[in-house]
């Protein structure tokens, strides 16, 4: 059990990770506020890119770029690339969800005079 | 040039949905023709690339020429193939049917609307052929934000349901990049060839476990599996009647097509996680979704949220057929899905006709019919035939294949399972035409309007495609088994 313990606190990035991932989805079951689902989901959404960068960590690496065509390369100096390139694509594909969802609260908002739920859910009777 | 079409498929209406907002600014009628005819397009393309890749074998599209592990691929392969085909024909009777004038006319908004239908369009192309996990992803969340912004379109109700959609699908597609992740901490791959090679040796690590875990949880959000199926039927009964039908009958069929590529092609037949096999777990969910699907359908008063309910069910009937573990299993689910998308069509057709000729919208309401064309029930009952399961329609043939991979594997509760689901659908039918065929309390004049070209073409179209799929079931099974069926089955 220590020892277990002892592992999850020499990775707390992880462990960053889960807590954000779990407040986040805290946020969007518990809130009523459309808002503040939203950004209860943000939170989530970006726990998990923080997560995909978080596995190309590497202590003492640099970045991978190579500076003449000559160099010999080594994997061991370089964090890996690939992570950064989907989280851009990710952070994208959420600011783009984001942007819709806040689109549809605001469409909600005039339609209904409300971001509560349950007003809204009342007064859609 | 055939190595192309795969691509081509794809840029046709992503093009001209990028293409539309400029031709828009000038000629907003052109929208609707353009539409139409650029997923008319793609039909042929569909099929050219179908037929080459049965003479040449799999296209892998290497993107950029960035060879497959490192560059993204798309694999087109038998069943990717046959799925666009059908996936185009299906696309353009539901564009066919949404640009019917038979709808509130839209303004300004037309063009965006169609930006996004093409779109929509396009992105379940990409999901189709995508050979990467992470492009799947990609692709499933431009459909999801099409299919969102689509659903919000109707005002009201829709409103607050599309954004319940949102958050799950948002939730789903979170769950699922995460298992990608792990997926990708494993094996160091994301190319879904190179992740089937990787894997086998290391499946029983704890992080591919919860990995595989959070992908399917994901997916089975996006393709409304029935404990995870809370956003569908708000969505597709409040959606806007024009686009129900391309909802129901494509996004969460595709998305189940992906749960079966991931399953098949990447995890393989045998994967097992904590010594329970996949395949058990699958067919377990399928036969709880196929039954309590087609129970709720059956308490519903509302037309729309009835079929969408029944959509529930048969999804869960697409995996019991997957799950067996054998050949006629897999084939026969997979023809039940080509069949699922027509149906599930076809009756949001016949609800949205319904809803804007005669106001219609609850099973109390359709007594009204009486007096109407008798072709549309006509069409109503064909289609109803299919989904109840009575030959010669598709219906009846795709559960026929089920059956009988269920008997080879000697799985009696999967048949068990067919068989009551079966029941419950013919059982929900009865309500429906006990009202349309029996109820004549209403005395009231009928209503009646001309049923506009589009409605005609759209609905005739389905309920033929649903015979037809029927009578040419032997052809279209033994085609799928020889070209569509996965590695190792």
């Amino acid at each position: 059990m220590f020892e277990l313990i002892g592992g999850w606190l020499q990775r707390p990035n992880y462990i960053a990770f889960v807590l954000l991932f779990l407040w986040g989805i805290y946020i969007m079951v518990t809130r009523y506020n459309l808002v503040k689902k939203l950004i209860g989901m943000y939170l989530m959404q970006t726990s998990v890119i923080f997560f995909l960068v978080t596995t190309s960590a590497k202590r003492g690496a640099t970045v991978p770029i190579l500076l003449s065509t000559t160099e010999v390369i080594q994997p061991e100096v370089y964090t890996n690339p690939l992570p950064h390139v989907l989280t851009l694509t990710a952070i994208v594909v959420g600011v783009a969800t984001l942007g819709v969802s806040l689109a549809l609260a605001d469409a909600i908002y005039k339609k209904y005079g409300s971001l509560d739920e349950e007003e809204i859910l009342k007064r859609m009777e | 040039m055939t190595q192309h079409l795969p691509v081509l498929l794809f840029l046709l209406p992503l093009g001209l949905a990028i293409c539309l907002p400029l031709i828009g600014l000038k000629h907003r009628e052109w929208c609707r023709f353009l539409a139409i005819g650029v997923v008319a397009g793609m039909v042929p393309v569909s099929v050219a690339n179908l037929i080459g890749v049965l003479q040449t074998g799999t296209i892998h599209y290497e993107f950029g020429g960035w060879a497959a592990p490192v560059g993204i691929e798309w694999v087109a392969d038998g069943l990717a193939s046959v799925m666009t085909v059908a996936l185009s024909l299906v696309a353009l009777v539901c564009i066919i049917f949404l640009s019917s004038v038979l709808f509130p006319y839209l303004g300004s908004r037309i063009v965006p609307f169609y930006t996004l239908v093409l779109l929509l369009i396009a992105s379940l192309i990409g999901m189709v052929f995508a050979g990467d996990l992470f492009n799947l992803f990609v692709f499933l969340e431009v459909s999801a934000l099409c299919a969102y912004a689509l659903v919000g379109l109707a005002g009201g109700k829709a409103l607050v349901a599309g954004f319940r959609y949102l958050i799950l699908g948002t939730f789903g597609a979170s769950l699922y990049l995460l298992g990608v992740g792990y997926l990708y901490a494993e094996t160091g791959t994301l190319n879904m060839a190179d992740l089937a090679q990787r894997l086998p040796p290391l499946v029983t690590s704890r992080a591919i476990a919860v990995g595989v875990l959070f992908m399917f949880i994901g997916l089975g959000i996006k393709m409304a599996l029935v404990p995870l199926h809370g956003w569908l039927p708000d969505a597709y009964t409040y959606a806007p009647d024009r686009v129900s039908p391309m909802l129901a009958s494509l996004v969460t069929k595709v998305a189940l097509y992906g749960w079966i590529r991931i399953m098949f092609w990447v995890l393989g037949v045998h994967a097992v996680v904590y010594q329970i096999p996949i395949l058990f777990l699958v067919g377990v969910l399928g036969a709880l979704a196929a039954l309590i699907g087609a129970f709720l359908a059956l308490s519903q008063v509302e037309i729309k949220r009835m079929f969408a309910y029944g959509g529930l069910s048969h999804i869960g009937l697409v995996l019991v057929g997957i799950s067996l573990g054998n050949q006629t299993g897999f084939v026969g689910g997979v023809f039940y899905l080509l069949n699922d998308a027509v149906m599930q069509a076809g009756l949001f057709f016949w609800a949205g006709a319904i809803i804007h000729l005669y106001g219609v919208r609850t099973i109390e309401d359709l007594s009204r019919l009486y007096g109407g064309p008798g072709w549309m029930s006509v069409a109503l009952v064909v289609i109803a035939l299919s989904m109840i399961g009575i030959p010669p329609t598709g219906g009846f043939f795709g559960k026929w294949y089920i059956i009988l991979g269920a008997v080879e594997a000697q799985n009696y509760l999967a048949i068990g399972a067919v068989l009551i689901a079966t029941l419950l659908t013919l059982a929900y039918f009865m309500k429906l035409f006990e009202r349309v065929f029996r109820d004549r309390s209403v005395q009231q004049p009928p209503l009646i309007r001309e049923v506009p070209l589009a409605v005609r073409i759209s609905l005739g179209a389905t309920s033929v495609a649903v015979i037809v799929l029927g009578l040419m079931s032997d052809h279209i099974v033994s085609f799928l088994l020889k070209n569509a069926v996965p590695p190792g089955l």
